[in-house]
């Protein structure tokens, strides 16, 4: 009133009062409704913000001796400061099927997803990937060699789809109904990412997301010593003929699929030689790239034509990739990365919503899109040298920070996801125990390696350090592995073993997708821990009949616990029952056995796509020496908090009702999961 | 022949950078779509007298009422097959003789305009470097056979070469990678057999006069690469080109300024056409 001598209040202040009460009635109203939602645990004001950080095969034993050695000083401070436990992983501990519990709160029988691979019993067993599924459009008109398909009305055909796989309901979803945010930079087990409801979930899709070909990483290499097109697990070699020191190279790119048989686009790179500098010119159309031997190129968009039908424009699809000339002269020798999907104007949907990855984009420039970020199948060919798959997988981890980074920036409140690939992809490649001999590598090289994977464990402990010095004291921080990690120095052909025992015919078997005879097939393996009976009325040529199912079942169970190594070591933990350790509505492609190998044991690589080898027990002579398939039991991984942990031993299902509390929520029904915050 | 018209287009150059420089300094400190739209209007307002006056205007205005009158008739006999056929035959007609008699205009403002859209392409085709940013630099040598001059590139504060000089061979071609510094326009200073070559280069934020090319004796590289002095004829260098990034922007980006300036402009010619009284 000091300003109005009269006391009267003016017109001015009588507008400015009406609208302050206006304003404070609506926050009011809003307050109240919001707080009407909130049942239990703190209220909103002490848990706006959680902080999870996915650390992909953080092992809690090596974590737990490093932080003994005073190596991982954040770590410890948080164990000390809030709790440090083993999480429980999920059976099997495979990625998609644990981060899927930690989605859902739940177990494999809320999502429908047991292991990498599944198949389809009313086709006997055709594998496909358990994640999502690709299926073909629907409606198009034959034009020359093309297809036409025009979705507008009235034709309305349908473009072929990508479909999540993953049934049940994210927890997410029970925050944007709350109307909390939540952000995630590349979650796995959710590509095509899921619908936001109300808009106030946000997600850029990780492990699952293909490259432009479709596939989880496929590499090229162009060189001078490759005799003839070569297609290998993971990527391909193509020669090269050098003509005043100038060649073409043919990049693959995306299948035309306006083609009636659809081919793939191509991109012809001239590539450039000059020896007294060591170095090359790589032009691709409309831009050059210089490398010196040994560098890598930033990441450089490309773009593929797809041939339309006479009178429709050519349909353009653009991604991005990585060159790195590993030799210049006197053998010509370029790695073309997996081709990823470009984050600046992506050819297909990434991310929640779809435009979220192009904003980022906005802010980084390029950066890698692909599911599988570290190239471990260049290594395992024997394309990358171990020092170059550690650059690689080092490029990456920056890639990550910068994406960390810009995370963070934009973080304000509610719930804040950020995954790292790198504990996980090294670790197959470069962990090694040394209690055990490595079957490929000398004592130095396998003590390399894992000093390297020490280093990488360090480095994650900076990264969670600068965040818990940032956010430590404003959120509730969470950093949590979907499990450990192992030797696998030895593989186990199950499908093998199956047939030694009877179960599986004809004595020369090679594979149960060619010459297996169903009709002596009582029971094959398929996919890294999947165990399946040959059901009558499930399987398409069915011979088990359900009545026999359970005696069979405890057969099998029973003798595969029992197998042993030739030096005695026992090979199979355990062996898990389906219908014992999974309960829901999704499990009916759930295997019937599922079989927990013991450290340094497990399914071997023929296995995985139901192949059958001489032996049953071999070496593992890839460089991929380390993994997690194994007992659930064994593997557990991380978890870290910096506010109190009260359960003594939480699992991944307890991760998502543990979130929801913070926010003050209720845990769902459906969910199986605990709040690990009160006991 | 070929000499000739690469010495006038040399020339014209000359006149057109002397205009152009500071008449459009104006677009280096304004946004993009603001400075193309402000450029459209004095061109169309422009191109509009400049038709008027070499144009026949009393033949447009005679063709321009034969359309309209054969357009009355396909409007007054629709009943009448032939009537309506003849009618819009000489419509047709009409459109030709139209355009038959805009040949003229288009000829005299066809050197004009091509000089102006030189100039306005040195801000709108290509951004500068940032600072940190890399980029490949390209130079074409002349001669032939297997004697390649001594090439050096001397240190500049704009920017660093990271990689080069790379050769490739079948062409004739030096190529370097640059990491742009410091903002601003620098000289590259190249060293050919000991003769002193130099090429511009821009580093910067803003919109700056970037001269992707600077180009040898060719008349059509030298009338599209406006800013530089083109090579002589005996240099050992053909041209020099550095590879600048595009500029993404619906109204002055590299794929979309020109469509802009010339649909904007043809906007402002029609709204002053009544003014200034021009058949079109």
């Amino acid at each position: 009133m000091a300003g109005n001598p009269t006391g009267k209040l003016s017109r001015r202040e009588m507008l400015k009062g009406s609208a302050a009460v206006a304003a404070a009635a609506c926050l009011g109203g809003l307050s109240f409704a919001s707080g009407c939602r909130h049942k239990s645990g703190p209220g909103r004001g002490q848990a706006r913000r959680v902080i999870v950080i996915g650390i992909d095969g953080m092992d809690p034993m090596l974590a737990q001796t490093m932080m003994a050695a005073g190596l991982l000083p954040t770590f410890a401070k948080l164990r000390d400061q809030g709790g440090f436990r083993p999480l429980g992983t999920s059976i099997p501990p495979q990625s998609p099927v644990a981060w899927a519990n930690f989605i859902n709160g739940a177990g494999p029988g809320s999502h429908g997803i047991f292991d990498f691979i599944h198949r389809r019993p009313e086709e006997q067993c055709t594998p496909f990937y358990s994640a999502a599924e690709t299926v073909p459009g629907k409606g198009y008109w034959n034009v020359g060699d093309h297809r036409l398909q025009l979705t507008a009305w009235p034709f309305n055909h349908q473009p072929p789809a990508t479909l999540l796989r993953r049934q049940g309901v994210p927890f997410w979803d029970h925050l944007d109904e709350a109307g909390i945010e939540s952000t995630f930079y590349d979650l796995p087990s959710n590509y095509p990412p899921s619908p936001s409801k109300h808009g106030r979930h946000r997600c850029l899709a990780g492990m699952g997301v293909p490259d432009m070909l479709g596939s989880y990483g496929t590499y090229q290499v162009f060189a001078e010593d490759v005799i003839s097109l070569q297609e290998e697990g993971g990527g391909r070699r193509s020669p090269l003929l050098f003509d005043q020191e100038s060649a073409t190279a043919t990049l693959i790119g995306p299948e035309n699929s306006l083609l009636k048989e659809p081919k793939p686009t191509t991109l012809e790179l001239q590539l450039h030689r000059d020896r007294e500098a060591n170095a090359a010119v790589i032009e691709i159309p409309g831009r050059k790239i210089l490398l010196k031997t040994g560098q890598w190129s930033p990441w450089v968009k490309l773009e593929f034509t797809m041939s339309a039908p006479a009178l429709v424009p050519d349909k353009k699809v653009g991604g991005i990739a990585r060159f790195y000339l590993q030799e210049a002269a006197p053998n010509f020798r370029l790695y073309v990365s997996p081709i990823n999907i470009d984050p600046s104007n992506p050819a297909v949907r990434i991310s929640e919503p779809g435009e979220f990855v192009n904003g980022i984009s906005s802010d980084l420039g390029l950066f890698p899109t692909a599911g599988f970020q570290e190239d471990h199948k260049a290594f395992s060919n024997r394309v990358f040298t171990e020092d170059e798959f550690i650059t690689q997988a080092g490029s990456v981890l920056d890639d990550r920070l910068r994406l960390l980074d810009h995370a963070l920036h934009n973080y304000d409140d509610g719930l804040l996801f950020f995954y790292f690939s790198s504990t996980d992809l090294q670790s197959h490649m470069l962990w090694w125990d040394p209690k055990e001999k490595h079957p490929t590598r000398s004592a130095a090289e396998a003590a390399k390696g894992f000093d390297h994977i020490h280093r990488l464990y360090q480095k994650m402990d900076s990264v969670v350090g600068d965040l818990v010095a940032r956010y430590g004291d404003k959120a509730t921080v969470l950093v949590m592995s979907d499990h450990g990690f192992g030797n696998f120095g030895r593989q186990f052909g199950l499908n093998t073993w199956l047939r030694q025992e009877g179960y599986l015919g004809p004595a020369g078997c090679k594979s149960i997708m060619q010459d297996v005879d169903w009709s002596r097939t009582r029971a094959y393996g398929l996919g890294i821990n999947g165990l399946y009976l040959n059901l009558k009325g499930r399987e398409r040529d069915g011979i088990v009949e359900p009545a026999q199912r359970e005696e069979l079942l405890v057969e099998l169970q029973r003798k595969l616990e029992a197998v042993r190594d030739a030096d005695g070591r026992q090979v199979i933990g355990r062996v898990y029952r389906a219908d014992k350790v999974y309960s829901g509505s999704a499990t009916a492609l759930a295997p019937d056995l599922i079989v927990g190998y013991h450290r340094g044991y497990r399914a071997s690589w023929a296995t995985c796509l139901g192949g059958l080898t001489d032996q049953v027990l071999m070496d593992n002579d890839s460089a991929w020496s380390a993994d997690h398939c194994a007992d659930a039991a064994e593997l557990p991984g991380v978890l870290f908090s910096n506010r109190p942990i009260q359960a003594g031993a939480p699992s991944l299902i307890d991760m998502a009702p543990s979130i929801l509390t913070r926010f003050g929520l209720s845990v769902p029904g459906a969910m199986e999961g605990k709040n690990f915050f009160v006991e | 022949m070929t000499d000739a018209l690469a010495q006038i287009a040399a020339w014209l150059n000359l006149a057109a950078n002397a205009l152009g420089k500071p008449l459009l300094a104006f677009v280096g400190v304004m946004p993009g779509w603001l400075s193309a739209t402000l450029v459209s209007a004095p061109l169309g307002l422009v191109l509009l007298v400049v038709f008027k006056y070499t144009s026949n205007q009393r033949a447009i205005r005679r063709v321009r009422d034969d359309i309209k009158a054969h357009l009355l008739a396909i409007k007054l006999f629709p009943d009448s097959l032939w009537v309506t056929l003849c009618a819009q035959g000489r419509v047709l007609r009409g459109a030709l003789l139209l355009l038959v008699l805009a040949i003229v205009p288009v000829l005299v403002m066809a050197l004009p305009v091509t000089l102006f859209l030189g100039q306005l392409g040195l801000w709108y085709q290509s951004r500068p470097l940032r600072a940190g940013e890399e980029a490949v630099v390209t130079m074409t040598l002349n001669g032939a056979g297997p004697d390649w001059p001594a090439v050096s590139l001397a240190p500049s504060p704009g920017a660093q070469a990271t990689i080069g000089p790379v050769r490739i061979l079948s062409r004739r071609e030096l190529c370097w990678n640059l990491r742009a510094r410091e903002n601003g326009y620098h000289r590259m200073e190249f060293l050919v057999d000991g003769q002193p070559v130099e090429k511009e280069l821009a580093v910067g934020e803003a919109f700056m006069r970037t001269s992707v090319q600077r180009p040898g004796w060719q008349w059509p590289a030298i009338l599209l690469n406006p800013a530089e002095r083109p090579f002589p004829p005996a240099s050992p260098v053909r041209a020099i080109q550095i590879d600048y990034p595009d500029r993404a922007s619906w109204t002055s980006g590299t794929d979309w300024w020109m469509a802009y300036v010339f649909a904007a402009s043809m906007v402002f010619a029609l709204c002053f056409r009544s003014f200034i009284k021009v058949n079109l």
